[in-house]
């Protein structure tokens, strides 16, 4: 994604956060208790959020452990999906068929 | 920029300067706008015209979202195909040659030929030729420009001082430069008069040519110079492109390369992209009989014009950095991410391309395909102007309109359709991905209304000019 991944000096740094200082283009609130990614830093709102990120950024350099994180938050979020599709086909048909009904009253 | 300059040929010359052929006398009729054509096929309510449009780029949001298959979305963007170019330095040349011929003629015949905007081809080949007819080549085709830039090919056989251009200053220096040749565009007959013309384009020059001297060509091109960068941006948006040497060129899916996060990597350059996007809207919104109706009212009041037009010119233009810098905050809390604002509004401004392009396209094709036959009957005798005292102008059938329509939505939904590819690039969660979209979709929205609005509006000629 960003070019972070760089499994040969990286891998085995789970909890790294002091080798690896948060990259530039993250701007962390003060108050904020983020996951930090072992392997480059970065930080996010929640550890599905990071088991994701470990999962594309660093597909090469995973353990056992993370990979099954990853698979799990990535089933989660199919899920999740799932219901957001059923949500998006619903507001498709609502514009559609109000688009078409105020056409028949309007034009 | 040369919607006003279509205005004022429909509205103000081509009647005086060319009446009295019946062939003129229609043209005028049915080439008098985009909003002419526009009007003739809109019979519905304007309010539930623009609802459609913003509904269409709604839906279009809605089922990008069902693509969530990032491989899919990745090989997508990443497709190409590479080829070398068969007699490059030929071409080059060549290039570079015709590119110092249209300049020159540009000068001579627009200091030396007829007086009539439309008898004279110098403005015809600045207006229609480069402006809309080459600016089309560069996001329908690539970007040829750095070839073609006869100032380019003059600073580079120049002295240069080669002083170090100050990092800080960025693009803001092309940012300022595009806003103030708008506004020069806008408010003075630089679209009538081929000796204003050809003056302002020697004042470009001698700006152009002493940056150019002071920091080295390259330098000056890549960062400073307004024009460079409005056709770099523009074939970004094209289905070829060339590698840094120049050797090859790739094949791409049209807007693919708008996710690419090396487009734009400064607050300066989501600047200039704003500005693209905004001075088209600009231009075609000081046309309309609503604004023409707020002028006279302003004015009235006591407001000067002299300061009324570049005033909402910068106003308008801070409104839409503005939402375009609250929909990038908007994204990074939708999507419970910590990358910074900036990093975002970085990341999703090349899609803005596209609509800037749909825009250019929906405004010019028309204009180019109408005055082109202009162009060619006074090709032959450019200094004496057209042979038998008349200039043909091209009509297009009533649906036009409509496609120019068409051009707009076309624009937003390549750019709705690229943020989500961007998003899938950028964020981890897939989830995460489409929310971040939220607020970049409601701005986009607003915006399609907006440009729809200026498009189905009658065009007038913007008051006290």
């Amino acid at each position: 994604m960003t070019g972070t991944d760089n499994p040969t000096d990286r891998s085995g740094t789970t909890a790294g956060n002091d080798r690896n200082p948060v990259p530039e283009e993250y701007d962390l609130p003060p108050d904020a208790d983020p996951a930090v990614c072992g392997y480059c830093g970065a930080p996010f709102a929640d550890e599905e959020l990071l088991a994701l990120h470990r999962g594309i950024d660093h597909a090469t350099a995973l353990d056992a452990a993370e990979r099954e994180a990853f698979d799990e938050a990535y089933e989660s979020e199919e899920e999740r999906l799932r219901l957001f599709r059923l949500k998006a086909l619903g507001a498709l048909v609502l514009l559609y068929f109000g688009l078409l009904m105020t056409y028949s009253v309007f034009a | 920029m040369v919607g006003t300059s279509l205005r004022r040929y429909c509205g103000c010359l081509l009647v005086p300067v060319l009446a009295g052929t019946l062939f003129v006398g229609t043209a005028a009729a049915h080439g008098g706008s985009l909003g002419a054509g526009g009007r003739e096929s809109i019979q519905i309510p304007t309010w539930l015209f623009l609802l459609t449009g913003g509904g269409a780029v709604g839906a279009s949001f809605l089922l990008s979202s069902f693509v969530t298959d990032r491989l899919f979305v990745r090989t997508f963007h990443g497709w190409g195909r590479d080829a070398i170019v068969p007699a490059r330095r030929l071409l080059v040349v060549l290039g570079q040659l015709a590119g110092l011929a249209g300049l020159a003629a540009v000068l001579v015949i627009g200091f030396l030929g007829p007086d009539a905007a439309l008898a004279n081809l110098g403005l015809l080949l600045v207006w229609v030729g480069w402006w809309a007819g080459f600016t089309m080549t560069a996001y329908l085709v690539g970007n040829t420009w750095p070839v073609l830039n006869p100032f380019r090919t003059v600073a580079r056989v120049l002295p240069t001082l080669d002083w170090p251009y100050p990092d800080r200053l960025g693009a803001w220096p092309s940012v300022v430069g595009l806003l103030a040749l708008i506004w020069l565009e806008v408010v003075s007959p630089l679209a009538d008069d081929p000796r204003l013309l050809a003056t302002t384009i020697l004042g470009y020059a001698a700006v152009t040519l002493a940056g150019a001297f002071l920091f080295g060509p390259d330098r000056w091109f890549a960062d400073a110079d307004p024009v460079a960068r409005v056709f770099r941006y523009y074939g970004r948006v094209a289905p070829l492109t060339r590698d840094d040497d120049g050797v090859r060129i790739r094949l791409r899916l049209p807007g693919s390369a708008l996710t690419d996060a090396r487009l734009v990597d400064g607050l300066d350059e989501v600047a200039f992209v704003v500005a693209l996007v905004w001075v088209t809207t600009y231009d075609g919104l000081v046309a309309t009989p609503l604004w023409r109706g707020f002028a006279t009212w302003i004015v009235g009041v006591g407001v000067p014009p002299a300061i009324l037009y570049p005033a909402v010119l910068v106003a308008g233009y801070v409104v839409f950095l503005g939402a375009y810098w609250l929909a990038a905050r908007g994204a990074r809390r939708l999507a419970d991410s910590y990358v910074s604002t900036r990093v975002l509004a970085q990341r999703f401004a090349p899609p803005l391309l596209a609509i800037a392009a749909g825009y250019h396209l929906a405004h010019y094709l028309e204009y180019f395909l109408s005055l082109a036959p202009a162009a060619l009957a006074v090709a032959p005798t450019p200094l004496a102007g057209p042979a038998t005292g008349e200039v043909p102008i091209g009509v297009v059938p009533g649906w036009f309109g409509a496609l120019n329509l068409t051009f707009v939505l076309l624009g937003h939904l390549l750019a709705i359709w690229v943020a989500h590819a961007a998003a899938f690039d950028r964020f981890p969660g897939r989830l995460q991905a489409i929310r971040s979209q939220y607020t970049f979709t409601l701005v986009m929205i607003c915006y399609t209304m907006a440009s729809l609005w200026i498009v189905s509006q009658p065009t007038v000629t913007p008051p006290f000019l």
